[in-house]
């Protein structure tokens, strides 16, 4: 496989070039037309459908292939994260389509059929195809479970009243429907050989800010929801950045770190409009309609499509600034975030693994092993808890006897982290026999010492970025929000590099924060990758509703391209889901999250507690 | 090593033959053409032989492995972690101990595993000696289990009940478990203890870089920190701490250290201590103390100065008494405190370690006064090994 095609085929779908993530604009044609076929990750899989002839060349190929000007922003979104060059695929694009007309080849025009006219008389000419092209870029995402399905046609309805129009089409001619908003759950759900339908025209956000809410349409990033309500002073509980805010709530509940106070599932939100399988209009907050805050322990379908969600606002301290705080053990780092939520002190709780930290800190692979490395063996940081929090909450852990990084130690930290890899003088801190682990960072003046040391700045930063892209990258990290931790909780656009290295598949558990069941089901996730020879580690914990329960998440990695690797991890994951059963069974605390797709919107108690729904 | 003399027949049981003074113990009886059964562990990386050949090889004593026997031991398990038939074998020999073994970390936090390592382990190592009818026990103990509650330290039994840390209280008890038990049952014993002790002061070469080596090794660090400021990039934070490189290209860093009173520091080098414990055996008397200590121990300014001209710095002055709430104004000053904390009470010690026994023992014979050219000996090959990094590279 060519470099090239090998770039096409590594797109992550995790949707972070349909954000503006990087104030670099977006994809124009994108932006106009919305089909993901138009964004880079969309091209990325044209391009590579048609390198291995899987797709004739149609009319929508050549004006995908053509409304790309060549602008390079994709290569600055998509470094970013993954640290891949998609011009280079663009380019390819479009050179493979020039040869072919050139050559005089056949370009396939759009079959004429009924149905599709149905739809596009619904939702307008431009907003339904049957196009292959177009079909292909919905047809598979990287989850080595799930086998690609090419849909028939793709529609992107503008409103809850087409949405139902389309449904009510699709059921009369019994043509299955998969409900799509950003694809980047990547579990294989948004897929259909019937239709797909795609929210991502729906991008309506209305405040009421006298009611403490937003309203917003099923195509509304988490990204631009919480640019729109920073900007107005608030913020909303948020997830992945690209996840578009409906989907994810139905999804996964969205849990954060800010989960730790402003809770999950339907913690999120204060009302919200639905359309039925039967194209019905209906409202949670009515009394009448269909009880979507319940729970049942199993898996389920899609209850309807949100058409839109009043979302809850959260008030946002002004002296808010981020701890973390360092722990050698999972043990003391779990005791630590439990007291925290139990005595309601922080509104952002996550207990991270050297992994996260470190990929998250690095614009680079190269530079965030090298950085695992130094925490654990030189820092002898295994763990860090961040809490995000006001300064009677910064105050408080101060007062805990907790040493932490502040946000200048951060920013120092995180701009100086090539430094860091090669400083003798931290060797000094391992070998210094201390009773306080950690102490050094209650010194009055280390911020100071370390700013000397580390001497942080950008430009060190960017060290090992492309040098084609390290200008940018380098003015990126100037700006202050790129190292504030807060800025980055809130809009979480460093997540999505834990699938840099290789595509990352996430194991979610709901249970409560137990030393003994927590190490048990730890080690059980760990032997079961191993087994299979997958990289895997620790992820994050976050406590939920007081800390008497938690999110638990533990990742395993693979090569989305590497067919051994896929059946290894459909295995592994065949394996993992009788443990978690098993355990479950056991305990009856342990939630796994797979029972609460497509339930995202039920009462989290319902969820987190197995006596709900068993009272007298 | 020199002095190389046939040996008896009997070989001396030694353990913490892998760290710093058990493998000069080592060396020196090799040298002398003893046999040694050396009784310790693997580490997770490498088996107790590999250890040992490693050591050897530093020594240039690698022709003096097949005076060498090897027993994985741990001492927290039965018959110290032998096969019955194996612990037997050794048990019948009768051959004299040398429990050099300890753990030597200070932090209260490790309290549990010292005590462990230090006096709980000590049954199974002393039912062992008890067992074989060991002619001699010979315990490493320090100089500083003297504990804190005099100054006159006297080679006698320990009378402190306060202890500057949890290593010198285990040492204190331990020394009083080999005492009593070695009484009880007839065990021919001594207890030796060394002051702090530091590379060979002929060659400089050294195994461990702790205690003497520490402060010097935090001060090049800081000073490279404020250097490479300066040399590449503004020079600010170091201006901002009154750190500069004056006329004469020298910096100069200013740093106060802070110790509690006008102390000393009792240094003795790793090739005195292995001559004067190898004439200890030679000669031991039951029951006896032998401090191997200084008799001209060394004060702060002095190392202070010694420090500054190796690293090519000023500004490092001595301060008597503790630092003020807002005296510690300069980040590396105070990042330099916190990292002798742990040392402080050896640098400004006032304890006085009589050595008659010692005297007796050696016919005399003195450390060597610490001047600059051994300072900087020892500190030169500490440089050249990375402080124990490159150490056999
Ligand atoms: C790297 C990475 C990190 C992640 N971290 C987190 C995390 O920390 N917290 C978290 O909560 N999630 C996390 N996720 C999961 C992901 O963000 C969610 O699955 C989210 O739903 C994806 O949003 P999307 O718009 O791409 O949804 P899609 O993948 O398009 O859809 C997700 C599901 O929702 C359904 N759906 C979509 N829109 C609607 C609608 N309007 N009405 C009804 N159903 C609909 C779809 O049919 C599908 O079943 C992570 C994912 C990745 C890849
Ligand atoms: N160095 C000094 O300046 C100084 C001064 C005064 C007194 N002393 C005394 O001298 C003795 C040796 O000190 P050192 O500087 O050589 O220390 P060292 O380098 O740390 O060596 C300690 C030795 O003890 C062994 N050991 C530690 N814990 C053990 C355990 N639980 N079980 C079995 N073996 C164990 C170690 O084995 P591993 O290698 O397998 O860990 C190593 O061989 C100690 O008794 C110490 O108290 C030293
Ligand atoms: S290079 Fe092409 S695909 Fe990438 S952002 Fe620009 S127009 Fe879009």
């Amino acid at each position: 496989m060519d470099d090239v095609l090998k770039t096409a085929k590594s797109c992550r779908h995790y949707a972070m070039c349909k954000i503006d993530f990087l104030g670099t604009g977006l994809c124009r044609a994108g932006e106009e037309k919305h089909f993901v076929s138009f964004y880079p990750q969309g091209r990325m899989d044209l391009y590579a459908a048609l390198a291995e002839n899987r797709i004739p060349i149609t009319e929508k190929c050549v004006e995908i292939a053509e409304s790309c000007d060549l602008c390079g922003k994709c290569d600055y979104q998509c470094y970013f994260v993954t640290e891949m060059k998609p011009t280079a695929v663009m380019k390819a694009l479009k050179e493979h389509i020039r040869l072919h007309l050139e050559n005089g080849g056949d370009v396939l025009a759009a079959e004429k059929d009924s149905i599709l006219d149905g739809i596009k008389e619904i939702v307008g000419d431009d907003w339904a195809t049957n196009d292959r092209a177009i079909a292909l870029t919905y047809s598979h995402d990287p989850c080595p479970a799930a086998e690609p399905r090419l849909p028939d046609y793709i529609a992107m309805p503008g409103s809850s009243a087409e949405i139902s129009a389309v449904i009510q089409l699709l059921n009369r001619h019994g043509i299955p429907y998969a409900v799509r908003g950003n694809g980047s759950s990547v579990m294989g759900f948004v897929m259909s050989e019937g239709a797909v339908i795609d929210l991502g025209r729906m991008k309506a956000i209305v405040f009421d800010e006298k009611n403490w809410l937003v309203k917003v349409g099923p195509g509304v990033a988490a990204f631009d929801l919480q640019k729109a309500a920073v900007k107005r002073g608030f913020r909303v509980n948020a997830a992945e950045p690209s996840a578009l805010v409906c989907a994810n709530i139905m999804c996964s509940g969205i849990f954060s770190t800010f989960s730790a106070s402003y809770g999950t599932a339907a913690d999120n939100y204060i009302d919200a409009e639905f359309v039925g399988h039967d194209g019905s209009v209906f409202r949670l907050s009515d009394p009448s309609a269909p009880n979507l805050f319940g729970f049942r322990r199993a898996d389920s379908a899609l209850p309807g499509i949100c058409s839109s969600a009043s979302i809850r606002l959260h008030p946002v301290p002004a002296d808010e600034g981020a701890a973390f705080v360092p722990f050698a053990s999972l043990e003391r780092a779990l005791d630590f975030a439990r007291e925290c939520a139990g005595r309601r002190i922080g509104l952002a709780i996550g207990v991270l693994g050297g992994e996260y930290v470190s990929v998250f800190l690095s614009p680079t692979k190269k530079l965030a092993a090298e950085v695992k490395d130094a925490f654990r063996d030189k820092l002898k940081m295994e763990y860090l808890v961040l809490v995000i929090g006001d300064k009677y909450a910064l105050h408080s852990i101060k007062a805990m006897g907790y040493p932490y990084f502040d946000n200048r130690m951060i920013r120092i930290l995180n701009l100086g982290l090539p430094a860091l890899t090669s400083a003798k003088w931290l060797d000094l801190m391992d070998e210094l026999a201390d009773d306080k682990p950690f102490s050094y960072l209650g010194l009055a003046h280390f911020p100071d010492l370390a700013e000397a040391a580390l001497a942080p700045s950008s430009a060190q930063l960017v060290g090992d970025v492309d040098p084609e892209l390290r200008p940018f990258f380098e003015k990126l990290y100037a700006r202050p929000e790129m190292t504030d931790p807060v800025w980055l909780n809130m809009f979480r656009i460093v997540s999505a590099r834990m699938g840099r290295e290789k595509h990352v598949v996430a194991m979610i558990i709901y249970l409560p924060i137990d030393h003994t069941l927590i190490a048990g089901i730890g080690r059980e996730f760990k032997r079961i990758a191993d087994s299979h020879g997958l990289k895997n580690d620790f992820g994050f914990i976050t406590p939920l509703d007081d800390g008497k329960r938690c999110v638990f998440e533990y990742d395993y990695y693979l090569d989305q391209n590497d067919p051994r690797e896929k059946i290894k991890m459909r295995q592994a994951m065949m394996e993992t889901g009788m443990m978690i059963e098993k355990f479950s069974a056991a305990t009856g605390t342990v939630t796994w999250i797979r029972h609460v797709f497509c339930q995202g919107f039920s009462r989290k108690e319902s969820f987190l507690y197995s006596g709900a729904g068993t009272g007298p | 090593m020199t002095g190389i003399k046939a040996g008896g027949d009997e070989p001396h049981l030694l353990t913490g033959a892998t760290g710093f003074l058990g493998s000069h113990i080592m060396a020196g009886l090799l040298a002398e053409g003893k046999r040694v059964v050396i009784a310790g562990r693997s580490s997770s990386r490498e088996p107790l032989k590999e250890r040992i050949r490693r050591l050897l090889h530093w020594f240039g004593m690698e022709c003096r492995e097949g005076l060498l026997e090897f027993h994985e031991i741990d001492f927290l398990k039965p018959r110290m972690g032998l096969g019955r038939a194996e612990y037997d074998r050794l048990r019948g020999r009768g051959c004299p101990v040398i429990h050099c073994a300890s753990d030597t970390r200070f932090t209260e936090k490790n309290r549990a595993m010292v005590m462990k390592s230090n006096v709980e382990s000590l049954a199974t190592i002393l039912d062992f000696a008890t067992a074989s009818g060991a002619r001699w026990f010979h315990f490493i103990s320090s100089a500083y289990a003297a504990g804190i509650d005099r100054f006159a330290c006297p080679e006698a039994p320990v009378h402190s009940l306060r202890f500057n840390n949890v290593y010198e209280e285990s040492k204190a008890l331990a020394e009083d478990r080999v005492a009593g038990k070695c009484r009880e049952e007839k065990i021919p014993y001594t207890i030796i203890r060394p002051a702090i002790v530091y590379g060979d002061s002929s060659t400089g070469k050294s195994l461990r870089f702790n205690a003497l080596y520490f402060p010097v090794r935090s001060l090049q660090h800081i000073r490279d920190i404020y250097l490479d400021e300066i040399k590449n990039r503004n020079g600010m934070k170091a201006a901002e701490c009154g750190i500069f490189i004056n006329d004469e290209g020298v910096l100069h860093l200013p740093i106060r250290i802070f110790i509690p009173h006008e102390g000393k520091i009792n240094l003795v080098p790793v090739n005195y201590f292995t001559k004067t414990i190898l004439a200890i055996l030679e000669k031991p008397e039951n029951e006896t103390f032998y401090h191997i200590t200084s008799n001209r121990p060394e004060n702060m300014t002095r190392l202070a100065s010694y420090a500054e001209r190796f690293l090519e710095i000023t500004g490092i002055e001595v301060v008597i008494g503790a630092a003020g709430a807002d005296a510690m104004k300069n980040p590396p000053e105070e990042l330099f405190d916190y990292f002798i904390k742990a040392y402080r009470p050896y640098i400004s010690d006032k304890r006085d370690f009589f050595r008659e026994n010692t005297d007796r023992a050696t016919g005399g014979v003195l450390p060597p006064d610490f001047g600059y050219e051994i300072f900087q000996k020892c500190m030169a090959f500490a440089v050249a090994a990375d402080w124990g990094k490159r150490l056999f590279d």
